[in-house]
């Protein structure tokens, strides 16, 4: 699977996680105090700039917004049949630049400069008895190996439905696709203990 | 949590996350699509139970906030979590919580299967459907600026699809429930 990370040395680049991730709440903070456009549209031209400074060609970088800034422009829309223009105008705005500058964030931080991020964040959970930090790590891991194996074993199930001249339905699909899949889960966790990764698990 | 239980939520997000790039299913009687990605979310409350289906739904929104395109149509990143749209994200977790909770007190492998399959259908409604409405509708509304009114009747839209949705998990959760029984033995 390929991850929205983009190479590159730019300024947002070159920041810490953290940072661009306080900054990220700290930005959707200020945006939702403001009701004024002048200082809204100016947030939504620096995001852009910052967004366009990432180093993806333009085409890459439109295709990924297209779905979220369709949904913000829908709901502008919807508003506007109903509410004063400035009533519409206002949230899509805010909801643009804070698209822009989240999107800058995916751009400029490694997946696994995420992660260290995460586990970091949740080291003082673990006193909670909640969530130990490394699982999160492990678990994401797991996800992304499992996927394409579930994907294959969906077309096998397909494939011999097909065969035997069964009709394509959702419950006689994914009944045998869940069953399968998680009657994995004993043996992969036996594997993980028997490697000790887990030394804290029971 | 056990190492078991680690897997299973694992496993059961990875199950969502695959449910985003296979092709849509179509039901016989309706020319519209199902998204499978949120069913997933009704199924991971009615086959995992409260705390490992909510578990397994905040590994898929995680994956997604690392900057995964892991939602159907290949969406990712951080940004989508500032579309108005939001509040439904959010509420996948709340949502497969409920119907995971509801699932474990309602639902034993004593009863038959009808009584097994309609309580499967109750809960994937109020947790799939009224609490993730609850939460999508909300953050519609205040964020988005629509008001609560507007963002009811805009979202009413995509009810009858997941009423669909709920039949769908609930015909699911007791087929694994037969299989091979997991909500008994909860986490």
């Amino acid at each position: 699977m390929q991850s929205l990370y983009v190479e590159g040395n730019s300024v947002m680049h070159r920041l810490s996680p953290r940072l661009k991730l306080v900054s990220l709440a700290a930005l959707s903070v200020v945006l939702f105090i403001t009701d004024n456009l002048a200082p809204l549209s100016i947030a939504v031209l620096l995001t852009a700039v910052l967004y366009g400074m990432v180093g993806l060609p333009f085409a890459d970088a439109l295709r990924r917004l297209r779905p979220i800034f369709l949904t913000i422009a829908v709901v502008a829309l919807f508003n506007l049949i109903f509410n004063p223009w400035h009533e519409a105008l206002v949230p899509l705005l805010r909801l643009t630049a804070l698209m822009l500058f989240a999107a800058t964030v995916t751009a400029t931080t490694s997946i696994t400069a995420f992660i260290d991020e995460v586990t970091a964040l949740a080291r003082p959970l673990e006193r909670t008895g909640w969530v130990q930090a490394d699982d999160i790590g492990l678990a994401l891991g797991l996800v992304l190996r499992f996927v394409p194996e579930i994907v294959t074993r969906y077309q096998a199930i397909r494939e011999a439905h097909r065969a035997r001249g069964l009709k394509v339905r959702p419950t006689s699909l994914l009944a045998p696709l869940i069953i399968l899949t998680l009657k994995d889960a004993d043996n992969i966790a036996a594997a993980i203990d028997a490697r000790g990764i887990r030394r804290h698990g029971s | 949590m056990s190492t078991r239980d680690l897997v299973l939520t694992a496993l059961f997000a990875a199950i969502i996350v695959a449910l985003g790039l296979l092709p849509p299913i179509y039901l016989g009687f309706l020319p519209v699509p199902i998204t499978a990605q949120s069913l997933g979310v009704m199924m991971a409350g009615v086959v995992l139970g409260a705390r490992r289906g909510a578990i397994a739904v905040m590994i898929v929104l995680l994956l997604v906030a690392i900057g995964l395109p892991v939602l159907s149509g290949g969406r990712g990143g951080l940004a989508i979590f500032t579309a108005p749209t939001a509040g439904f994200l959010i509420g996948w977790i709340f949502a497969a919580f409920v119907t995971g909770y509801l699932s474990e007190r309602l639902v034993n492998d004593q009863q038959s299967g009808l009584v097994q399959t309609v309580s499967f259908f109750l809960t994937a409604m109020v947790g799939g459907i009224v609490v993730l409405y609850a939460f999508g509708i909300t953050y519609l509304a205040t964020v988005a600026g629509l008001g609560f009114t507007k963002a009811f009747v805009g979202s009413m839209a995509f009810v009858p699809g997941d009423v669909i949705k709920a039949v769908v998990a609930a015909l699911l959760g007791r087929a694994v429930m037969v299989g091979y029984p997991l909500l008994p033995l909860r986490a």
